[in-house]
């Protein structure tokens, strides 16, 4: 990857609505044209499309041709990806795979996902055989096991935790796009005081289930110049796994897939952590933040607080940290969540991120998490480094 | 340690969906036995039930009944939950590591929230939910 053969020309967000009454193709339609806008492509130079699953479309077994049969696409390459939020960091690697092997030249990386309207999802299984009948139903349980662990090793600084929600929240209040009903200021003795909802994840630790869509566009760069595009980033390492440890019966829960991920994306970009300009990691839960610092390389394992307490993550900081808000403070568009980070750091390399632009700013981390597993870390870890062109 | 009868969720824990997997499971349930697959290739017990070894991907699995011991790997109290648990009185999920060396997660009961503890010793006890008989744990005292 770090051949910069490969370009993101383009990118494309709605607003995060909270029940917005519309319908995963609606959503996606609105995204697809928004980057066709912006980068002045023609519909026919798609030719690939590479979708995440979502709650919304959820049992329709068909849903990337169906998507694009209402987008009106004619397509050379399809696949849907479902690895939840990390399913979007996922698909630009997959669609670079699949421009390099000649199967396509430019693929619309498409996320759309409606879950505050209607939520279609069936998993069963050990689900409702073992999960249900416990009441861990919602990820809130999930991450209350996690984090109960991780203070049990480590300790766990709430005012490390408050900072992050605080930092995201203000950024969010500079995104337009951002869910207006979690635009409002918030401060550390607000989140401190957020209802408890299962220890020690409090309500404002958590994200809120909204509809939203996002796109980027990839091509390669030789197809990008013969395009006359003027902007583009180049995805420079990526690295993936998924069901980290999962031959090991009882595994350290505060490990997980992004110490493999992580350093992998890093290591083909010819990059450190400290090399970083801006961190942009997927966020359900603050405490995911935390964790990938110290799974990533930011910082030694139990360190992860700290490094919070003594970084500057502002928009004008040391470590810009999400700053279109993240999921926490944007809302998650359901299972396209995922492309909310994504799209944040394209816009922020683009140099077209407004009022919250990072100055000087020439690559970015962008990571994805997706699906938790029965009892353990989180299942989908992918980490995405990009670099302005 | 509190010794009172506790358990928020009681009769209202919605019935397990056993697959074809998991009918040792719950065949053994009803006698009260804690049924695990055991893996003859590496001498190796595994949770949730598999159609292949973790270990080695084959079949050679038997049923093997646990001790039902072990101990709190962690936990959380949930003040909120969800449907049909809302409304209800905190309750406690935790994960366990059985004596035989594999993780199950399910609730806490017979113990105060504030009691519950990482590497508190605890048994399994049997709570029904519509057919079948589920696996919760409680102290160990």
């Amino acid at each position: 990857m770090r051949d910069r053969e490969i370009a993101i020309v383009g990118y494309s967000e709605t607003k995060i609505e909270l029940k917005s009454g519309r319908s995963v193709f609606d959503l996606a339609g609105e995204a697809m044209a928004g980057v066709l806008e912006q980068t002045g492509l023609d519909r026919s130079d798609i030719d690939g499309l590479a979708m995440s699953a979502s709650f919304s479309d959820a049992g329709n077994p068909f849903q990337g041709p169906m998507m694009a049969g209402y987008l009106g696409l004619e397509l050379d390459w399809t696949q849907t990806t479902d690895m939840g939020g990390g399913s979007v960091t996922g698909n630009v690697a997959r669609a670079s795979a699949a421009i390099r092997a000649g199967l396509c030249e430019t693929v619309l990386v498409l996320a759309s996902d409606a879950e505050s309207t209607e939520n279609k999802g069936n998993v069963g299984l050990w689900r409702t055989e073992w999960q249900f009948p416990v009441g861990t139903m919602g990820p809130p349980g999930y991450f209350g096991l996690l984090s109960t662990r991780y203070r049990e090793q480590f300790g766990l600084d709430d005012r490390a935790l408050a900072k992050l929600a605080v930092t995201q929240r203000n950024h969010a209040l500079l995104n337009p796009l951002a869910c207006d009903k979690l635009r409002k200021p918030m401060t550390a003795e607000d989140y401190l005081g957020s209802p408890m909802i299962s220890t020690p994840i409090r309500m404002l630790d958590c994200v809120m289930v909204c509809d939203g869509a996002n796109a980027v566009l990839v091509t390669s760069t030789r197809r990008a110049r013969e395009l006359r595009l003027e902007k583009m980033v180049h995805p420079v390492g990526y690295g993936e796994r998924l069901n980290f440890d999962e031959g090991n019966p009882t595994p350290d829960i505060t490990l997980g897939g992004h110490s493999v991920a992580g350093p992998k994306a890093l290591a083909q970009a010819g990059l450190t952590p400290k090399d970083i300009q801006m961190f942009h990691p997927y966020d359900d839960f603050l405490i995911a933040i935390v964790m990938q610092f110290e799974h990533i390389g930011f910082c030694a394992r139990g360190q992860g607080c700290r490094f919070v307490m003594d970084t500057d993550l502002r928009y004008t900081g040391t470590l810009p940290l999400n700053t279109g808000g993240g999921q926490i403070s944007a809302g998650q568009a359901g299972l396209a969540g995922g492309g909310h980070n994504l799209v944040e750091a394209v816009r922020q390399l683009f140099g077209e991120a407004g009022d919250r632009q990072v100055k000087n700013a020439t690559n970015a981390l962008v990571t994805g998490i997706g699906w938790i597993p029965y009892a353990r870390n989180w299942a989908a870890n992918t980490a995405l480094v990009l670099e302005a062109a | 340690m509190s010794d009172v009868a506790r358990d928020p969720q009681a009769g209202i824990r919605p019935a397990p969906k056993p697959s074809s997997m998991t009918t040792e499971f719950w065949e053994g349930a009803k006698q009260g036995k804690l049924m695990l697959q055991y893996c003859r290739d590496s001498g190796k017990f595994q949770f949730y039930p598999r159609p292949v070894s973790i270990y080695t991907g084959k079949r050679n699995l038997e049923w093997r009944e646990a001790s039902g011991r072990g101990s709190v790997y962690t936990y959380t109290v949930t003040h909120r939950g969800p449907a049909p648990f809302r409304g209800i009185a905190p309750y406690v999920i935790v994960t366990v590591d059985l004596d035989e060396g594999v993780r199950m997660m399910s609730n806490l009961v017979n113990c105060e929230p504030e009691d519950v503890r990482v590497g508190l010793r605890v048994r399994v006890a049997w709570t029904a939910t519509g057919e079948h008989q589920f696996p919760v744990f409680e102290p160990d005292r």
